[in-house]
């Protein structure tokens, strides 16, 4: 067994989890963060992209839409290269109340959340696709963010503040010293080795999962509700801004364009289990539905993937209202202390990807108020990684959709390219991998986009198989281990969208996997995690 | 003066137009893009799996399901299919039709097959066989280290041992150029002087005794590549199929195609077949969408061959409808989940097809006939998952000559 001492756990590597620990240590504080998986596997990874300008929120949740418009901001400075600046409309549809415009306008401009009322023919100009029988537009500055890049991000700032991220690492146990935490132990599932985290304090990020994390340290009845909401990608940017219903909040009102595609969403439905998560025909079906209202035609574009992700909403009776102080909107602070009679733990749940370094901000102040050692928080004024300041002259650049065809047009004749689709070359595959020599190639597409166009792996798969393969760290049985799961992994986002020049797709990735290469009759893989 | 319209260029279409062709009728071969051959990995798959690995591919027929289109077809029809490719392509392809042989994939995977081009015999697995895997640091489409790998974890049939190494030859295609495709290194190794090259790098490397496995790229053109670098390497040498585009496959296309216009054929590419027109329970005439018009080509019959939901010619729209996109013909297969979250490769949906009598006339469910002079063959056909059973080709060619011998009997 493993053991380190640190300051501070967080538990869970969704965005709160990262923006907790790179707050902590900024800090100054020892800290490590653990999950179960990879960062952003969850919820922070499963939704469609949108930064909030605030405009979705102006009418239903004012202090949201004032929160939102200001960590826009902060975060498009300091993760820079995880957002993409496009600008985001609200449109009324055909059949939606125009009213609620003028509400929306007055809301906007109450709360700080820009907002100017443009024409619908400058709207049109702005996005041909969009539906010519809307009633009212508005400019907003909603933008575009890469979950994944945001998260590695702060993780990477936390590190340099000298702080330790433990992805695959499953919290078996909470331990406890009389009335304190004490210790976290963890399974690491990459290695198979236990580690033993002893620790001050607990910071429960978890998520979806708090309640699971809360009653291994003997808090039961912490209620997290997960809310599961599906995202369907497209295989273009129909739009080119974040385009949204101007409606009070319901399903399937926003399209965001991400990276090289779009995504629609989303859907709202309680559900028992965030390890489950169903794609139901009919929420499918729904998606294209709302897809038509704002883009006529869409159902005969293709769809390329669909996720389905869970909100963790909090129901717990038992928090005080002595507790709900340290709110962000959207978010609650749980201090175990009056409720359960434990100290050095709290949970965190609710809130929102856009105020995640909010929320960190809030939650790590909850934690110094107990330990009587205030600092000041730092995380608005340096970019990730604050590396990158250290040059005067550094401006941050924000994401550009043609980023990586501009590379490869400087590296194409030396370097070849791995993943067409995204633009993906060897160099930048080969260098994560050996950051990261445990990944599997679903670790590696998080970070690298690496299958996620239109072909959903039928090409690059084997190519990322041969040349992790060929680096010497992953052997045959791995190697056909890695395919193997990456496959069955893409497959699952396919089935439930599956039509269109997608069923073609699909149709000649099976010749290639099956036809071509007889992959099913390989010999047995190693188990990948 | 067109008398028959064959639709598709594919393997069946273009057999199924020689066939024509050379038996007299007068034969239009409409197509939109360049034949899904080029996509294949140029071997000629009778039957490799049924579920479980055959030996005897004819022999393997009755234990089918009767919706099959093996079992459809007259027993016959299979074996003179497979007689068809052999006349026509002749020493391009080497096997019989009674046996399936064992060679090795990309991956490193052993996969059934009957026909093979001369380039692919020396991969054969057998006993006590050496293989060396030769890839190139600048084709991306093949890891020779990770199919040696995966070969040396099985056995031959008969149980001995596979020994297999791999080597990565830091040779361009193209100077200074850091990724070719398989095509740009089959164009290469056309010239005798790239396959001197190739030689001087790789003989020092070999071991007695060992057979080389390269990727399928010698020669995309010349015929005599193969035989001249096993000469210059005083080794046998096969060749392992990539992924698209196939060169293997590219070169049996080219001959065929070949040889439908020696025999006649005359060949319409480019534009889409977008529509018909009917009369009398009989097609009377297809329009391919040509540039500015749509252009109507009439025939007293008609071989469709236009592939599957590879080629887009059948499709399932985001309401989950299933279709066949140039008759609106009626489909065999369908029913509730047709996609699941099940094997990719093995999905109801796959199955669904056009249906025929033993004569390859397209017929509904329940029996009927819906146009007396339209004939299926290839990839539209219901009732088989190619790719997993590894049947394409023969049901290709059995369907392609059995349609055309039905026309050719009729006139």
């Amino acid at each position: 067994m493993r053991s380190l001492d640190v300051d501070v756990v967080v538990i869970g590597g969704g965005s709160t989890g990262v923006g907790v620990v790179r707050d902590v240590a900024m800090r100054g504080y020892k800290a490590v963060l653990v999950d179960r998986v990879d960062l952003a596997q969850g919820t922070s990874g499963r939704f469609h992209g949108l930064l909030h300008s605030g405009g979705r929120y102006v009418v239903s949740d004012p202090n949201s839409a004032r929160e939102c418009a200001e960590e826009n901001v902060i975060i498009t400075r300091i993760q820079a290269g995880a957002v993409e600046t496009t600008g985001g409309l609200f449109v009324t549809g055909p059949d939606d109340d125009p009213e609620f415009g003028d509400k929306f306008l007055a809301g906007a401009a109450a709360n700080g959340v820009a907002a100017t009322e443009i024409s619908i023919a400058e709207a049109l100009a702005r996005e041909p696709r969009l539906n010519p029988r809307i009633k009212r537009a508005v400019a907003v500055q909603d933008g575009s963010v890469d979950g994944w890049q945001l998260v590695w991000t702060a993780a990477q700032s936390a590190k340099e503040y000298g702080a330790e991220i433990l992805t695959y690492h499953k919290v078996t146990s909470i331990e406890r010293d009389g009335d304190t935490v004490s210790a976290v132990m963890c399974h690491d599932a990459k290695t198979g080795e236990d580690v033993r985290i002893g620790c001050h304090f607990v910071l429960n990020c978890a998520g979806a999962w708090a309640g699971e994390i809360a009653a291994m340290a003997g808090c039961h009845d912490v209620q997290v509700v997960p809310g599961r909401g599906i995202m369907v990608a497209m295989n273009h940017r129909l739009v080119n801004s974040v385009v949204n219903r101007m409606i009070y909040p319901s399903d399937g009102d926003i399209i965001v364009p991400v990276h090289t595609v779009c995504i629609i969403g989303t859907t709202d439905v309680k559900v028992p289990d965030p390890d489950h998560l169903p794609i139901p025909h009919d929420e499918v079906q729904q998606m294209f539905d709302a897809g038509e209202v704002l883009v006529p035609g869409f159902r005969n574009a293709r769809a390329l993937h669909v996720w389905a992700g869970a909100r963790p909403l909090v129901k717990d009776s038992r928090v005080g209202a002595g507790d709900t102080r340290h709110m962000s909107r959207g978010m609650s602070v749980m201090d175990h202390t009056e409720r359960d009679g434990l100290k050095g733990l709290l949970t965190i749940s609710g809130g929102k990807l856009t105020t995640y370094r909010l929320m960190a901000e809030h939650i790590v102040n909850a934690m110094e108020e107990q330990l009587g050692t205030p600092h000041p928080c730092r995380t608005a004024d340096e970019v990730c990684p604050s590396g990158t300041t250290k040059d005067a002259t550094y401006v941050p650049e924000n994401y550009h959709v043609t980023h990586r065809l501009h590379d490869r047009e400087h590296d194409r004749m030396q370097d070849p390219i791995l993943c067409e689709c995204e633009l993906l070359s060897r160099r930048m595959f080969t260098d994560k991998l050996a950051e990261l020599p445990n990944a599997s190639l679903d670790d590696l597409r998080r970070q690298l986009r690496l299958g996620m166009g239109p072909c959903q792996g039928g090409f690059c798969t084997v190519r990322a198989t041969g040349v992790a393969h060929e680096g010497g760290t992953v052997d045959t049985e791995r190697a056909t281990g890695l395919l193997r799961l990456f496959l069955k992994h893409r497959w699952l986002g396919l089935w439930p969208i599956l039509y269109g020049d997608q069923v073609r797709q699909t149709a000649l990735d099976n010749w290639i996997f099956s036809g071509t290469l007889d992959v099913e009759h390989l010999p047995e893989g190693a188990e990948v995690v | 003066m067109t008398n028959t319209v064959v639709i598709g260029a594919g393997l069946s279409g273009l057999v199924a137009a020689i066939r024509l062709a050379r038996g007299g009728r007068t034969v239009t071969l409409l197509t939109k893009g360049l034949g899904g051959l080029q996509l294949s990995q140029g071997t000629i798959d009778v039957l490799g799996y049924a579920p479980e690995r055959v030996d005897a591919p004819i022999d393997a027929i009755a234990s089918l399901p009767a919706t099959h289109p093996y079992r459809v077809l007259a027993p016959a029809a299979i074996a003179a299919g497979i007689a068809y490719a052999q006349e026509l392509l002749g020493d391009r392809l080497v096997g019989n039709a009674d046996r399936n042989v064992l060679l090795p994939t990309a991956v490193g995977a052993l996969r059934p097959t009957c026909l093979v081009p001369p380039s692919m015999t020396a991969g054969v697995v057998t006993g006590g066989i050496r293989y060396v895997l030769v890839g190139f640091r600048q084709l991306k489409d093949f890891y020779p280290k990770l199919c040696a790998g995966n070969l040396e974890r099985q056995t031959t049939p008969a149980g001995d041992p596979i020994t297999a190494r791999g080597i990565i030859l830091d040779l361009p295609a193209i100077e200074d150029m850091a990724d070719s495709s398989a095509l740009a290194y089959a164009r290469a190794l056309d010239d005798p002087s790239y396959r001197a090259k190739l030689a001087a790098a790789l003989k020092p490397l070999l071991q007695d005794g060992e057979v080389v496995g390269l990727p399928a790229i010698l020669g995309h053109r010349d015929a005599g590549a193969h035989r001249h670098l096993e000469e210059l390497l005083e080794h046998a040498v096969f060749e392992v199929p990539l992924p698209p585009p196939g060169v293997p496959g590219i070169r049996l296309n080219e001959a065929l195609t070949a040889l439908a216009k020696q025999a006649g054929v005359r060949i319409v590419a480019g534009a889409k077949v977008v529509g018909f027109e009917s009369a009398g329970g009989k097609v009377i005439s297809v329009g391919q969408a040509t540039a500015g018009r749509i252009r109507q080509y009439a025939a007293d019959a008609f071989v469709y061959a236009p592939g599957g939901f590879e080629s887009g010619a059948l499709t399932m729209d985001s309401y989950g409808t299933v279709t066949e996109t140039i008759f609106g013909l009626p489909l065999h297969g369908l029913g509730p989940d047709l996609v699941t979250a099940g094997d990719p490769s093995d999905q109801a949906l796959f199955r669904v097809g056009v249906g025929v009598d033993a004569s390859m006339r397209v017929v509904d469910p329940a029996g009927h006939i819906p146009y007396s002079n339209l004939y299926a063959a290839g990839g539209i056909l219901a009732g088989a998952t190619r790719w997993t059973e590894k049947s394409g080709e023969g049901i290709a060619l059995a369907s392609a000559v059995a349609a055309a011998d039905s026309i050719l009997k009729g006139a």
